[in-house]
């Protein structure tokens, strides 16, 4: 049985495409600039339906500035929901797989079915894009987002990481990894994860899924978020679950509903440590809550500062305009800099001429501080090379 | 002939003969300015006249004859429609219409044109004129486009003489003293106008609010001034901003904004004392707001701004920021009201600003500007006035004048538009030539001009995304299918001129796509 779809807004950057059963393909069109536009729009409506296995149906498309990514996300979207056996368009992974330590001062949150917002988002100079099929998607739009998403992955190139936000796996999480995981996102963000059975679940799925799209092993990434108070507690097994987890994030808001605290420092206090620990000691990176003021710049600058002091490696963010706030925030000062390239010069002098100890102004230097050195060095070259502005 | 940007040029158009485009500041004038004919009056001769009607009478206005209009009620002027129904009822024919500027509330010229009321049309064309005379528009000549310094040179040097001017006076007494900053509705300086009221055959002042004498400040002067008019409604202020005032919500926009406030940080001339054009778009206005903060951070206050004033602007003078804002046209009600009130901010005219025929032009005097354009190509050259459709829907404003004056002059534009890429490999309309503009600012990072290799190196140290136009322009076209282009046939139907009088670029009739 056929039935009507729709699929897609009429905000700027987006389209509405509409799908009922037609025995041959019936293409409309309706745009700006119709002589200049319109054969382009059609010539990726026709190759959409053709890769998706479609050759009747009636397809109407209203442009309001759709590039071909989100115009063939849409057309697919609405014709699986409209015509029995239109298949998934399959997709080639384009990105390489990033390295479990790299810089994630940074992770940019994106709506996964506006694309006004999706359009440019890697131009900001984030480490991590987090593109969001959960809460900022409602539920009548969750298929059309993670389609959406698919294509997105398949054809934007970009610096930065790029991660899909689930929805949890008894919620559509599963059919979300199913879309994207052929698209190879460098990593999966697991909201509500509640233990480590949650994130073996996960990390199980993305095995099966990289097996059967023929992908190699292991090279999606995981990052939990802890953001209810049975997930607080059970961080230490959450963290250490598996080995595709390279981060834990907290989520604030979240944590206060389901704890019934009120917003402070102080009540977030327990949580943050807890869950830094937990991170650190499974040997994995810790990622604050999102600040969601997004006027507020020195509201942001001091939280982050104080996150970081606590140890946390980086911090979500709800708005471009916040990625270089907390780029500064994280970025070493210049002594602490300074320090680091004598402790790493004085390691690597040592460690080439066999002696064990080491010191550095006067003080004993051990492993631990020079991994650390280490790491403010990374964080300083990231500043330097990352563009934060 | 091909000009120097090497576009094809007629030889001749519409019974004018055109000199081609040498360079930017290639021509040098001469002769002797085309003034009006000496005219005295009695000392006890009025000027009030009941209506437009009479003041038609009055001139005696006759088929065939110039009548001009300023633009400072942009989308909100009620004038234009006005006069040209009058001349309508009248019988006239043939009129040439000098308006500074056209806007979408004068659709209704449509009529008039087709009716042969209008057979000519100089000056910028904002939406549906500008589309109609595209395809075929019906007019006897083609148009002629110039900026805002060069219509002020083509009246001074006689290329255009106006028969009678209309000036939309937001204050007037009824000696013919006017200013556009006082009265019922002020639209901001009607300066524009100056040159029209001391060059035309004949000026008539057209009020909604007649004041009692001297009505001041004196932008256009009694001494000028040979008829008055008081009618009901002369325009709409609420659309002097046409809705472009609002610092963008688009991130994409603000990140374009905030690359330009980069580049003038980065530049050499980013000292206390520097000076700078910050428009009206709203990506200007977030530039500006952000340039603010710089200036703030570093503790430099600019020595002047050139306008369009909008509050962010005037924000800036208020917290001593800005030391002074040269006004040419305001762009909402706070700068409006800051004329009245600031001493630091003065109005001008286009002669002041923007006149290449002159002994001197403030954008000659400025550091940094900010311009938007429809296009711009791998040569750097900016098309502001039509799209990539083909079709004829923008005037060139002060884009040339202030592009060629500023020592950077600084592009702001998205790499796509749409659907549509914004670089391309050629400019479907050249307004400014490329070698006037310094640095293109896009969403996908930003280029410089090859000629300016001491400044895209410090823009490379200071850590800024400098690329190539070419790179850019490939990451926009792999994201969308090739649009379609116009097709044009023989026919001209506008002229467009450089600031100096040469030509630049025609616009041919969009005869298709394909």
């Amino acid at each position: 049985m056929s039935r009507e779809a729709v699929a897609g807004s009429d905000g700027r950057g987006d389209c509405v495409v509409r799908v009922s059963a037609a025995k041959s393909l019936k293409i409309t069109v309706r745009c700006g600039n119709p002589p200049l536009l319109e054969p382009g729009i059609r010539a990726v409506a026709e190759r959409t339906a053709e890769a998706a296995g479609v050759s009747g149906a009636a397809i109407e498309i209203a442009d309001s500035g759709a590039l071909d990514f989100v115009l063939s996300a849409r057309v697919e979207a609405a014709l699986r929901e409209a015509v029995d056996g239109a298949t998934a368009i399959g997709v080639a992974p384009q990105r390489k797989p990033s390295r479990r330590d790299r810089l994630r001062r940074s992770r940019l949150y994106s709506p996964g079915n506006n694309p006004r917002l999706l359009l440019g988002i890697e131009m900001h100079g984030a480490d991590c894009l987090l593109f969001d099929l959960e809460d900022a998607v409602p539920p009548a739009e969750k298929a059309a987002a993670r389609v959406l998403v698919k294509h997105l992955l398949a054809t934007v190139t970009m610096d930065a990481e790029a991660w899909v936000r689930i929805n949890p796996l008894d919620a559509g999480g599963g059919e979300d990894l199913v879309e994207v995981i052929p698209a190879r996102p460098h990593g999966v963000c697991l909201p509500k994860a509640e233990d480590g059975d949650d994130v073996r679940a996960v990390a199980e799925r993305i095995a099966a899924l990289e097996d059967e799209a023929g992908l190699e092993a292991g090279l999606v990434w995981i990052l939990p978020i802890v953001e209810t108070a049975r997930g607080t507690l059970h961080a230490e097994e959450i963290a250490a679950a598996d080995p595709r987890v390279v981060s834990l994030a907290f989520g604030a808001e979240d944590y206060l509903r389901d704890t019934g605290a009120r917003r402070s420092w102080e009540a977030l206090l327990w949580p943050r440590a807890q869950l830094l620990a937990a991170a650190r000691s499974a040997g994995v990176q810790a990622s604050d809550t999102v600040y969601s003021n997004v006027d507020d710049d020195d509201g942001l600058r001091s939280e982050t500062c104080a996150v970081r002091d606590l140890g946390f490696d980086g911090k979500g963010a709800i708005h471009p305009r916040q990625v270089p706030i907390l780029h500064d925030a994280f970025a070493p000062s210049e002594e602490e800099v300074d320090r680091a390239r004598r402790i790493v010069a004085a390691a690597e002098e040592a460690e080439a001429q066999g002696i064990g100890a080491v010191t550095v102004d006067g003080r004993m230097v051990d492993r631990p501080v020079v991994d650390r050195a280490r790491r403010t060095l990374a964080l300083a070259d990231g500043t330097e090379g990352g563009g934060s502005r | 002939m091909k000009n120097a940007v090497g576009r094809e040029i007629p030889e001749v158009v519409g019974g004018r003969t055109l000199r081609p485009f040498e360079g930017a500041f290639a021509t040098r004038a001469s002769g002797r300015k085309a003034a009006r004919a000496q005219k005295g009056i009695g000392r006890d001769e009025e000027k009030l006249l009941p209506s437009l009607d009479a003041a038609l009478e009055a001139t005696g206005l006759a088929d065939g004859m110039t009548i001009s209009f300023h633009h400072c009620f942009r989308d909100g002027d009620a004038l234009v429609n006005q006069v040209v129904d009058a001349c309508a009822r009248k019988g006239l024919r043939d009129l040439r219409l000098f308006a500074t500027a056209l806007f979408p509330v004068h659709k209704p010229l449509l009529e008039h044109i087709e009716s042969g009321v209008i057979g000519r049309i100089e000056g910028s064309m904002n939406g549906p004129v500008g589309a109609f005379v595209s395809q075929g528009g019906m007019l006897r000549d083609p148009a002629v486009l110039r900026s805002h310094g060069g219509r002020w040179r083509a009246v001074e040097a006689g290329d255009v003489h106006i028969d009678v001017a209309f000036i939309a006076a937001p204050q007037a007494d009824a000696y013919g003293n006017a200013n556009g900053i006082h009265g019922k509705t002020p639209c901001g300086p009607i300066t524009f106008a100056s040159v029209d009221a001391q060059y035309a055959d004949q000026t008539v002042v057209v009020t909604n609010d007649l004041a009692p004498y001297p009505a001041h400040p004196f932008e256009i002067q009694q001494g000028w001034t040979d008829y008055v008019v008081e009618v009901d409604e002369i325009g709409d202020p609420g659309n002097i901003a046409s809705g472009t005032l609002q610092i963008t919500r688009s991130p994409t926009r603000l990140r374009i904004a905030r690359l330009a406030a980069d580049v003038v940080v980065a530049s050499p001339y980013f000292v206390d004392g520097f000076s700078f054009q910050g428009g009206a778009g709203g990506v200007s206005l977030a530039t500006v707001a952000y340039l603010g903060e710089e200036m703030e951070r570093a503790g430099i206050v600019s020595s002047f701004a050139i306008g369009g004033g909008t509050r962010f602007l005037i924000d800036l003078l208020h917290r001593g920021r800005v030391r002074t804002i040269l006004e040419g046209q305001a762009f909402d009600i706070e700068a409006i009201r800051s004329l009245r009130e600031d001493d630091g901010h003065v109005t001008i005219d286009p002669g002041h600003y923007a006149n290449y025929d002159s002994r001197g032009s403030s954008t000659y005097r400025l550091d940094a500007a900010f311009l938007g354009a429809t296009e711009v190509d791998l040569e750097f050259n900016a098309n502001v006035n039509t799209h990539s459709d083909g079709l004829l829907l923008h005037g060139i404003g002060g884009h040339q004048d202030v592009a060629a004056g500023a020592s950077m002059t600084i592009i702001t534009v998205p790499a796509l538009r749409g659907r549509l890429p914004v670089i391309v490999d050629r400019v479907t309309t050249v307004t400014t030539p490329g070698e006037v503009i310094d640095v293109i600012v896009t969403d996908r990072g930003i280029a410089v001009n090859p000629a300016r290799e001491e400044l895209r190196d410090r823009l490379v140290a200071a850590g800024l995304p400098v690329r190539e136009l070419e790179e850019i322009k490939k990451e926009a076209e792999a994201l969308t299918q090739p649009a379609g282009v116009p097709v044009f046939g023989d026919e001209i139907i506008a002229v467009i001129e450089w600031r100096d009088g040469t030509v630049i670029d025609v616009v041919r009739k969009v005869e298709g796509w394909a």
